[in-house]
């Protein structure tokens, strides 16, 4: 188990991370794991002390997660990281590399994310 | 004034690995840096899905040469605390030597690869010269120099025979009295000070807010290393976090050289009280749930998260690596400086791309 972990929705993102700012907490890093029923869970970690502190927003895959690099500036590659990796829908990121980070053209969309394959029913649209 | 884009790298005399950044210039001077990375991305993470959670040992080894014994330590202590496993206490002790073998051996490279950039060829052969040391007590206590394979989950697999420990005691000493002898030429050269003293200055703020781990962290005053939290046997053993004030290439520096001879003492003090036993303990069943490790790289922090879910799969397998953490601040030092000094303070962050494009 991850000690310090709270579940927050994305709404309260911004106002969480911002008051980890106030309380000068380091921004470490963001982990995102595909759970493969539609939804990434994001987790955000920080740290104040060498104790860390993490929220983990769940949302599904199409949805819109505002980027906390406006808060915290080093946030900035992983949240192009997510976005290219897991297609984690992040928004108005400080340097947004517009899927070009680690990704080119050719390579597949999202390598990271679990693929879904839909079985259509024959004669179904 | 007209501003001109320089790219500099991916291929660069002075960049062992790749990096690549777009330098906007106004004449000579920077006026904003932009990085870009992906040159050679190899999706590690991606193939620990499809290896069992024991092989991973391996895979994470393979993230970067120069720190593979702690990846791979982050990595097991990860598994070993989602899986309620107690290491022998030897274990510990001989993961905390390797360990500090390996941050010699990384702050040697560095120093020598600074050396170099500033064209001081001799320094940069002497500091090597030592170096090949640390590497031939890899070799000689694991059978190969650069990835040695001893961290295994429930501990190590291989032991270190008395002799030999008492062997690596008299070689680390013999590589403290060299550098000592190297020192002055680091901290008091004319030359050298003038290519770093000032050169990339990080303030404290800067350093903290942009999320600086290891010795940039430390060399701008943050006093903040992992091993403090006693992880392995770092909790039984005596050290204080090397820490300068000045923030600048200077400071990285000396706070690199201090570090060499803070592992020449972990190492001697892990030899000196080393208990008899056991090195590993058997390991059952498939690790499930989640966990957090962290262990201080020569770099600084590195951030393994582990999902398991009950098979011998992981579910995620997530590194966040200190260069990772130490890029933004590239950011920060590069505008205002001069051309010529992007090669000297690219290298003060001691980028590893091979651990960033994981």
């Amino acid at each position: 188990m991850i000690e310090n972990l709270v579940e927050i929705s994305k709404e309260q993102l911004l106002s969480q991370v911002q008051s980890m700012k106030y309380d000068n907490y380091r921004f470490v890093t963001a982990s995102c794991v595909d759970t493969g029923d539609g939804y990434l869970d994001v987790i955000y970690h920080f740290d104040l002390d060498l104790e860390l502190k993490n929220f983990r927003v769940r949302v599904k895959k199409d949805e819109e997660v505002p980027s906390i690099s406006k808060i915290y500036f080093c946030s900035v590659l992983v949240e192009n990281e997510m976005k290219e990796l897991f297609g984690l829908n992040v928004t108005n990121m400080a340097i947004d590399y517009g899927g070009h980070m680690l990704l080119s053209d050719d390579d597949l969309a999202n390598p990271m994310a679990k693929q879904q394959i839909v079985i259509e029913k024959r004669g179904a649209k | 004034m007209s501003r001109s884009v320089i790219p500099f790298g991916p291929q660069h005399p002075v960049l062992p690995e790749p990096l690549h950044l777009k330098l906007v210039m106004e004449d000579e001077k920077i006026v904003e840096a932009i990085p870009a990375i992906g040159y050679v991305h190899r999706g590690l993470e991606k193939l620990t899905e499809v290896k069992e959670y024991t092989q991973n040992v391996f895979v994470v080894e393979r993230i970067c040469g120069i720190c593979s014994f702690m990846h791979a330590m982050a990595y097991c202590q990860g598994i070993e605390s989602l899986m309620e496993i107690q290491i022998p206490d030897r274990a510990r002790y001989l993961r905390v030597i390797w360990a500090e073998l390996h941050r010699i051996h990384s702050h040697l490279l560095w120093l020598g690869l600074l050396a170099d950039a500033f064209g001081f060829e001799s320094l940069f052969m002497q500091v090597w010269r030592n170096r090949e040391k640390v590497m031939d007590i890899m070799e000689e206590t694991a059978g190969s120099r650069v990835i040695i394979s001893t961290n295994a989950i429930g501990g190590t697999r291989r032991d270190i025979s008395k002799d030999m420990l008492l062997k690596i005691r008299v070689i680390v000493d013999e590589i403290k009295e060299d550098m000592k002898q190297l020192e002055p030429v680091f901290f008091n050269d004319y030359t050298v000070k003038h290519r770093l003293v000032g050169v990339g200055v990080l303030t404290s703020e800067d350093a903290y807010s942009l999320g600086a781990v290891g010795p940039m962290a430390r060399a701008s005053g943050i006093s903040q290393d992992l091993r403090t939290t006693g992880y392995a046997a770092y909790g039984e053993l005596d050290f204080e976090p090397v820490v300068e004030k000045d923030g600048d290439s200077y400071a990285r520096t000396m706070v690199r050289l201090k570090e060499v001879y803070q592992s020449v003492s972990l190492i001697k003090q892990a030899i000196a009280n080393i208990p008899e036993g056991e090195i590993s303990v058997p390991v059952k069943g498939n690790p499930n749930g989640e966990v957090i490790a962290r262990v201080e790289q020569p770099r600084g922090e590195v951030l393994y998260y582990l999902k398991g879910n009950g098979t011998k799969n992981l579910e995620r397998l997530r590194v966040r690596t200190p260069t990772f953490a130490n890029i933004p601040t590239l950011l920060k030092m590069l505008p205002g400086s001069q051309l010529a000094d992007v090669p000297v303070l690219i290298l003060t962050i001691d980028p590893c791309i091979s651990c960033t494009e994981r």
